[in-house]
């Protein structure tokens, strides 16, 4: 597994500083249609509390620099609210991109692996969500992790290309000589240097990152057919209902400019046949269906379909984990793949099992430097901890996620579920999931400022936001 | 003369309606619940309303903006930094309600409609002459409530007793009390429950008095109350003003229709339905037992029965929804599909039936 490759230029920094003040806003929208309330702190981010040994330092103009003049831009697709329903209850309180796993927002692995790609001159981030739900996020991130990050926002759907495309005036600012484009939902290695070096061999538009899954499952993604040799996209089909082949799209594709080009092609192309419709009687009829508008454009079937073949798209397969991150379910076992590369990558943001004094921890556990854990409490295996969560004496924790300012009081067991923000789990209580990560109810989340009052049970349970627990529940949504 | 609502938290059980706003508004029989006790009170000589709130205070107050205008009486907030119980929003609002005048004022719990009879309320307590007075409503099963004992014919309260397990009596607190500003002098600034520890000290010093409500009451915090107690406002509705309720051929029973909704041929509407402002029926449609709220959109040949139907939502061509159906805002139920309980989430599309009663997040 790669770590993080000296640049040609290091530099060694210790940020031990402690995070610079930033002002503390709770976003909260006076509008009915979006009712997710969710306050950003700067202790989301670890990176200031840790020593780095090397990284390379981009210079405070944030220009592009360096010896060479391929700069990168790299784009991050991270939806929005309203499309992101799969995620409640907890896309009610915080953006789906941010919320932690890890204890790092969903968004920041992505955007450090962008970090290792040579000559990143800036990182995008578009999405439907309002500016100001990322606002103090991106100047966040941006400070701490030397790399200029932007929230750019869709003002209408207009599928996973056209998005994409409609801002390339922005990703072309830096005349980058390519661009990365990945969804912030998907959960990997991000082989991004290995990635750009295989694209710049091929010759091509874009190369896409692929992986094999099981013959059965992969009928739920995008199926590629690769040619073994050349690694050459010969054909691209969307959730075919027979098979195709074993090999799916990640999510992760790089690209030269000219995929702009072959973007609006595909516009101008949908815009005839739009016009083409109308003129058509029977077409006309065919609008009881839903008709796609004309400057939606969705990457895989109108642009990578199309194309394959021609000698312009080429695969780059990863043999390492994927995931997608469409769940609560699945954020807790992505927390844990995390968790398990942070021991090659990372291995200081990880509890340190060997410290005596501090409580037993099993496997990859994450605790935030500001919550306290008590020492006879047992942490792991998967376990995050974010920050100002108190963990009392003789608790269990087992592949869990515990957010801000938790309180587990004495003797209580949580196990394969998500407690939220503010959340108290009483005395000898116990929460767990059956931890079947696609299940709907497999395991238990707990929204923000869920009470679990002494002694009880919930197991397999959803509970909204604000309310609280005095009888044990089983296979229950609690609004 | 001054009042205060209790508005306190989260109303989670009225979602999924309350994700979208905080529970006092909420619309009920087309217009806000808040609404229909903030222009009794306007009606009786009330000036100034102060709302207790800890939940979402800038979207209430933003309502406000709105409706203290058109409305002609001052609406302010007090806002609670932790959840005070029943009494500690009083203390919190002291200076608000005590304007030196020594008027009595009123207090009210939000989720409770009822004919408000304000007028014969202030009479009583004048005549009575003593500190508190609260109204009470008579119930079929006292037990699972607080119940009042008192005196039938001066009303003089003698206790409380919560939850009874052998009849005491079968009236119980409505929620709306009118005191005197020496009542605040009883109560410190703390989580304080009115029915367990201030009331009882008043009904001690034989100051406490009650009086039947009369008409309908009910607490519509709930999907199944606010159901029913639709059912109530609109059978008094009838009584006092039945100009208000629609009327025609295509009619049953008590139906509220807004003057801004459409509705198309063929239907049948009622009994004790309510159709907010924009709400577009189309033909062929039977509603009975349901609120349509703003904005919503019902299509051809739909069937719905016993459901709560979310703003700006719609109901597709054919589909059939009862039995409890709570849509939220800005939920999609396909043509044809089947709805047997569903509680759904805001910004949902329902493409599959649901056959028993379920949530859909």
């Amino acid at each position: 597994m790669a770590g993080l490759d000296p640049p040609p230029s290091s530099l060694s920094l210790s940020l031990s500083s402690p995070p610079q003040a930033l002002e503390i806003h709770p976003f909260e929208s006076p509008s009915s249609s979006s009712s997710s309330i969710f306050t950003f702190h700067p202790s989301h981010l670890i990176f200031s509390h840790l020593e780095f040994t090397q990284f390379s330092v981009i210079p405070c103009s944030f220009k592009a620099m360096g010896s060479s003049e391929e700069r990168v831009v790299a784009v991050i697709m991270v939806g929005g609210p309203t499309k992101g329903t799969r995620f409640r209850p907890l896309s009610l309180n915080v953006p789906k991109p941010l919320f932690p796993l890890a204890g790092q927002p969903m968004v920041n692995h992505p955007i450090s692996a962008c970090r290792r790609i040579p000559n990143l001159a800036q990182v995008y981030l578009i999405g439907f969500y309002e500016e100001r739900e990322f606002a103090l996020y991106v100047s966040a991130i941006s400070n701490e992790l030397r790399v200029p990050v932007r929230y750019l926002r869709e003002d209408k759907p207009r599928g996973s290309a056209g998005g994409f495309y409609s801002f390339r005036n922005y990703i072309m600012e830096d005349s980058p000589s390519h661009i990365f484009l990945l969804n912030c939902d998907v959960c990997c290695s991000f082989p991004l240097p290995e990635m750009l070096d295989a694209h710049k061999s091929y010759g091509g538009m874009g190369t896409i990152l692929v992986i094999k899954v099981s013959a059965e499952s992969a009928h739920q993604f995008g199926e590629l057919v690769a040619d073994p040799d050349t690694k050459e996209l010969l054909h691209y089909a969307e959730k075919p209902e027979t098979f195709v082949s074993d090999l799916i799209n990640c999510g992760v594709y790089v690209f030269t400019p000219n995929i702009f080009a072959a973007i609006e092609e595909a516009i101008v192309e949908r815009r005839g046949k739009a016009e083409l419709r109308r003129i058509t009687s029977f077409e006309a009829l065919q609008s009881a269906t839903k008709a796609i508008p004309a400057d939606y454009v969705r990457l895989d079937q109108d642009i990578l379909s199309p194309f394959a073949g021609k000698k312009e798209f080429y695969t780059y397969e990863t043999l390492d984990f994927w995931e997608q991150i469409k769940t609560p379910g699945m954020s807790l076992k992505c927390s844990a793949l995390y968790l398990h590369q942070f021991r090659y990558t990372s291995p200081q943001l990880l509890a340190n099992a060997n410290d005596a004094k501090g409580a037993t921890i099993i496997g990859d556990v994450y605790i935030h430097p500001s919550a306290k854990v008590h020492p006879t409490a047992k942490v792991g295996p998967n376990v995050s901890i974010s920050a100002n969560a108190r963990i009392g004496a003789g608790v269990r924790l087992i592949s869990c996620i515990i957010l801000d300012d938790v309180e587990v009081l004495e003797n209580a067991v949580v196990i394969h579920s998500i407690v939220g923000w503010k959340s108290s789990i009483g005395k000898w209580s116990r929460v767990q999931g059956e931890g079947d990560c696609n299940a709907k109810l497999g395991i238990t989340i707990l929204g923000e400022s869920v009470a679990v009052e002494d002694e009880v049970v919930v197991i397999n349970s959803i509970v909204l936001p604000n309310k609280t627990l005095s009888v044990s529940v089983q296979e229950e949504i609690i609004l | 003369m001054k009042a205060l609502i209790l508005v306190g938290g989260f109303g989670t059980r009225l979602r999924p309606l309350t994700l979208s706003v905080p529970k006092p508004l909420v619309d009920f029989a087309n217009k806000p619940m808040i609404l229909h006790q903030i222009e009794a009170l306007r009606d009786v000589g009330v000036t100034e309303v102060v709302l207790a709130i800890n939940y979402q205070p800038e979207v209430m107050l933003n309502f406000l903006k709105d409706f203290e205008a058109k409305l002609g009486i001052k609406i302010t907030c007090s806002q609670e930094t932790e959840p005070l119980g029943t009494a500690g929003p009083l203390a919190l609002a002291r200076d608000k309600l005590i304007d030196g005048s020594g008027e009595p004022f009123f207090v009210l719990n939000s989720d409770v409609i009822s004919e408000y009879p304000f007028d014969e309320l202030i009479k009583f307590h004048k005549s009575h002459g003593g500190e508190a007075t609260i109204m009470v409503t008579k119930v079929d099963e006292p037990s699972k409530y607080g119940v009042v004992v008192m005196e039938e014919e001066t009303g003089k309260v003698d206790r409380f007793v919560e939850k009874p397990k052998i009849f005491v009596g079968n009236k119980i607190n409505a929620g709306i009390y009118l005191l005197n500003p020496s009542v605040l002098d009883r109560i410190e600034l703390r989580p304080t429950s009115i029915e367990k520890e201030v009331f009882p000290q008043i009904a001690a010093d034989k100051e406490l008095f009650a009086m039947v409500l009369p008409g309908f009451w009910m607490d519509v915090g709930q999907p199944k109350d606010y159901i029913t107690g639709l059912r109530l406002y609109l059978n008094s509705l009838r009584k006092r003003s039945p100009s208000k309720l629609a009327s025609g051929a295509h009619i049953v029973g008590n139906v509220l229709v807004h003057e801004t909704a459409v509705i198309g041929e063929g239907c049948l509407i009622g009994p004790d339905v309510a159709i907010g402002p924009g709400c577009v029926v189309e033909s062929g449609v039977r509603l009975s037992r349901c609120t349509v709220m703003r904005g919503a959109r019902v299509k051809k040949h739909s069937c719905i029965s016993s459901s709560i139907i979310g703003w700006h939502s719609t109901v597709g061509q054919w589909a059939r929804v009862e039995n409890m159906t709570i849509l939220g805002e800005d939920v999609h139920v396909c043509d044809e599909i089947y709805s047997n309980g569903g509680v759904v989430l805001p910004h949902k599309e329902i493409k599959s039936s649901i056959l028993k009663p379920e949530i859909v997040m």
